[in-house]
């Protein structure tokens, strides 16, 4: 039984001629981490909303642990998969840095201290220390994102999905998140994102989907652990 | 003439802040690519935006130095004004895509400048051609994905035909052919005699330049060629500028 | 058949007019009819009309209440002993105020239907200044976008795990109002940068700027204009006659 699982899912937009996506049959596991590659428009995007149900299929079926996706609320499907938006402006709600990492857990009712350690931890971990008590649309665009990277981590969900998750950052900030990523999939936890890196896909992917005209082009494997 | 000169540039937001960009100067001749790179939050995309006078007309903070463009001082002449000298694509391509179709936002700039209806159309032509977006030229910015709104920002900025070009972070947000028809573009332009600064944080993106500027908490780490900067992995591994 | 914004401009303006005279929720409510059948051979679906008035409806419910229960007149329909509550006229009250601003969004939804800079074409050959035409095509353009900005925050805080449905409304409303300074902050950051991009593209570099396309007003919107406006004047003229 797949972690999550898309039968022949296809999608359209209102007012849009052709499908976005098309056809798609997917399986993902926990544990891996899976890289979705592709031109422009391709519907890499698109994939990555639908397998997080902010869209609806037209067509197909979508189960999140064996159970239809449709039937989990927002919120219950962000309770086990973590969604990095491509714009990290459209994530970032509250008043500091500090806040916006600890969001999630303080609205599940956790105890300030707990939340205190996992917010000082991640905010090291993604350099951003310095930046705790700062409006997060007043930082750059890199430190913007690794904080969106931040605040979704957060709340350690056991499966991750990002669109294009490095394109703000510089090489130093990719390396602690692809060993971050690496550290993630060794505790037995999934990752699926979307890139045009090809370096960093390279470096840290164990399977690559690759999309064309909102259709599989290639799919190097459902097997853990073979290299693209 | 230098097209671009930046003598002794410095900027913080607030008085008693940290100095974004410290002491920067270097000039840029036409016919010329620099790129401008370094770890994020080193102050690239403020020195872009003092580049087109943004930074200090529209944005507060405390500017000092000198930035002339086309000789002209960013500091006597407005935004607009400024903007046929240089044109600058700024970072986030859905805050500066706000018409209904791909064809009225790059006939933006040249409606701007007054030109006559024949010479918009031609501008647009070109620009499209250019970035090979004729597919979705009737199609509306906000619906296109992330790099094809790159491409239309692009091309919006190229319909002003500048003398100097300034984009931020522009080539990374592309897939393949997409860097491919942006690098054709701009050595097509560079070969015009046009100065082009282009601010990325991915080096092998804009190995084609001439020279690099590499920028370290808001100041100059290293000016030098390109090709030499990026043949030194030591130097570049020890500023951590590369995986 | 394309009709020329500023004849929907017009109309809206006709509408609008008719919605400030009329004050009875009779004559209103028939008047908001009109308005969506009006929007519905425009090929505006009625989801998108709700779209804008759904949001609205807190509001619409609160001028509702400071109507019914401020305005006094005709029959007593509850009363706490000897003091009446809420009446008649009250009731006819709210239900005006409400219609009337129902009227004025779903005519304003017509705007949509052209494109903003069809709608700038249309103002700047009217011989409005060109910064205005562009400050009105953009606010009336970034409606929807801004809308986007919600349904994408709520959306985002959703998958952070907070489910808005089922928390209690003491901690939803702290939740809403710790909101509300970053998203409104970071809409005010967009329009700067918007107004910046436009500014770095030359915009008002000149008095006068040309333009791409020009607009003609066919036969078409030359008789709906005149038949709207002369309709409403009637209409009016009928309403206020002694």
């Amino acid at each position: 039984m797949a972690f999550l699982e898309l039968n022949q899912v296809t999608y359209t937009y209102r007012q849009c001629g052709r499908p976005a996506v098309a056809g798609i049959d997917l399986a993902f596991d926990r544990g891996g981490i899976t890289a979705v590659i592709g031109p422009n428009g391709s519907g890499k995007t698109t994939l990555t909303k639908l397998m997080v149900g902010i869209l609806r299929p037209d067509a197909g079926e979508i189960r999140l642990e064996n159970r239809p996706l449709r039937s989990y609320s927002l919120a219950g499907i962000g309770r086990r998969i973590g969604y990095v938006f491509q714009n990290p402006n459209q994530q970032l709600f509250c008043n500091t840095a500090a806040e916006e990492i600890g969001f999630g857990l303080q609205c599940l009712g956790w105890e300030q201290e707990v939340i205190g350690e996992r917010v000082a931890f991640y905010l090291d971990y993604f350099q951003l220390a310095s930046y705790r008590d700062v409006f997060p649309l007043h930082l750059s665009r890199g430190e913007r994102q690794r904080l969106a990277i931040a605040a979704v981590l957060a709340n350690e969900p056991s499966f991750l999905v990002m669109d294009e998750p490095t394109a703000g950052l510089d090489a130093y900030r990719k390396r602690l998140l692809s060993d971050y990523l690496q550290k993630v999939v060794s505790l037995g936890r999934g990752v699926v994102f979307v890139s045009h890196d090809a370096d960093f896909v390279r470096r840290v992917a164990t399977r690559v989907i690759g999309l064309e005209s909102g259709r599989i082009r290639e799919d190097s494997g459902g097997d853990r652990g073979h290299a693209a | 003439m230098d097209a671009v000169v930046v003598c002794d540039l410095t900027f913080r937001y607030w008085p008693d802040g940290p100095d974004v960009l410290n002491r920067i100067s270097f000039q840029a001749t036409p016919g010329e690519i620099v790129a401008v790179t370094g770890l994020s939050g080193c102050g690239k995309s403020t020195l872009c935006l003092c580049l087109n006078g943004i930074i200090p007309h529209s944005r507060g903070g405390e500017m000092s130095g000198l930035v002339l463009v086309n000789g002209k001082d960013t500091r006597e002449h407005r935004v607009a004004s400024l903007a046929l000298e240089v044109g600058l694509v700024f970072q986030d391509p859905d805050t500066q895509l706000f018409s209904p179709t791909v064809e009225d936002e790059i006939a933006f700039a040249p409606e701007n400048l007054c030109l006559p209806p024949g010479r918009i159309r031609e501008r647009v032509n070109q620009a499209v051609t250019l970035l090979g977006i004729e597919a979705f030229r009737n199609a509306n910015p906000n619906r296109l994905s992330g790099g094809e709104q790159h491409l239309v920002a692009l091309a919006a900025v190229l319909a002003l035909d500048p003398p100097v070009l300034v984009l931020d972070e522009v080539i990374s947000g592309l897939d393949t052919g997409g860097r491919k028809m942006v690098a054709d573009t701009l050595e097509t332009l560079r070969c015009q005699g046009k100065t082009i600064i282009v601010v990325e944080h991915d080096l092998e993106s804009v190995a084609f330049a001439d020279r690099m500027l590499v920028l370290d908490n808001g100041a100059i780490s290293r000016l030098d060629r390109a090709e030499a900067i990026l043949a030194d992995r030591d130097w570049l591994a020890t500023r951590r500028l590369i995986f | 058949m394309q009709l020329d914004p500023r004849t929907k401009l017009v109309m809206i303006v006709c509408i609008t007019t008719l919605a400030v005279i009329y004050s009875t929720p009779g004559r209103l409510l028939l008047l908001l009819a009109c308005t969506l059948l009006l929007l519905m051979m425009f090929r505006v679906d009625a989801g998108a009309v709700w779209g804008y008035l759904r949001p609205c409806m807190p509001l619409f419910l609160v001028l509702f209440l400071v109507q019914a229960f401020f305005v006094r007149g005709g029959a007593v329909l509850l009363a706490v002993g000897r003091v009446p509550l809420i009446t008649g006229g009250g009731l006819a009250a709210g239900a005006g105020v409400v219609l009337r601003l129902g009227v004025v969004i779903a005519a304003a939804v017509l705007l949509t239907t052209a494109s903003s800079r069809d709608f700038v074409l249309g103002l700047v050959q009217w011989k409005v200044p060109y910064e205005i035409a562009f400050m009105v095509s953009i606010a009336i353009r970034f409606l929807p976008v801004f809308r986007e900005e919600l349904i994408n925050v709520v959306n985002a805080i959703q998958l952070r795990g907070v489910d808005l449905k089922q928390v209690p409304w003491g901690r939803k409303i702290g939740i809403y109002r710790r909101l509300f300074f970053p998203v409104v902050y970071g809409a005010l950051i967009k329009a700067q940068q918007l107004s910046e991009a436009m500014e770095a593209r030359g915009f008002r570099a000149y008095p006068q700027r040309t333009y791409l396309r020009r607009l003609k007003l066919n036969p078409a919107d030359y008789v709906l204009m005149l038949s709207f406006v002369a309709a409403t004047l009637v209409l009016v003229w009928v309403q206020i006659r002694p």
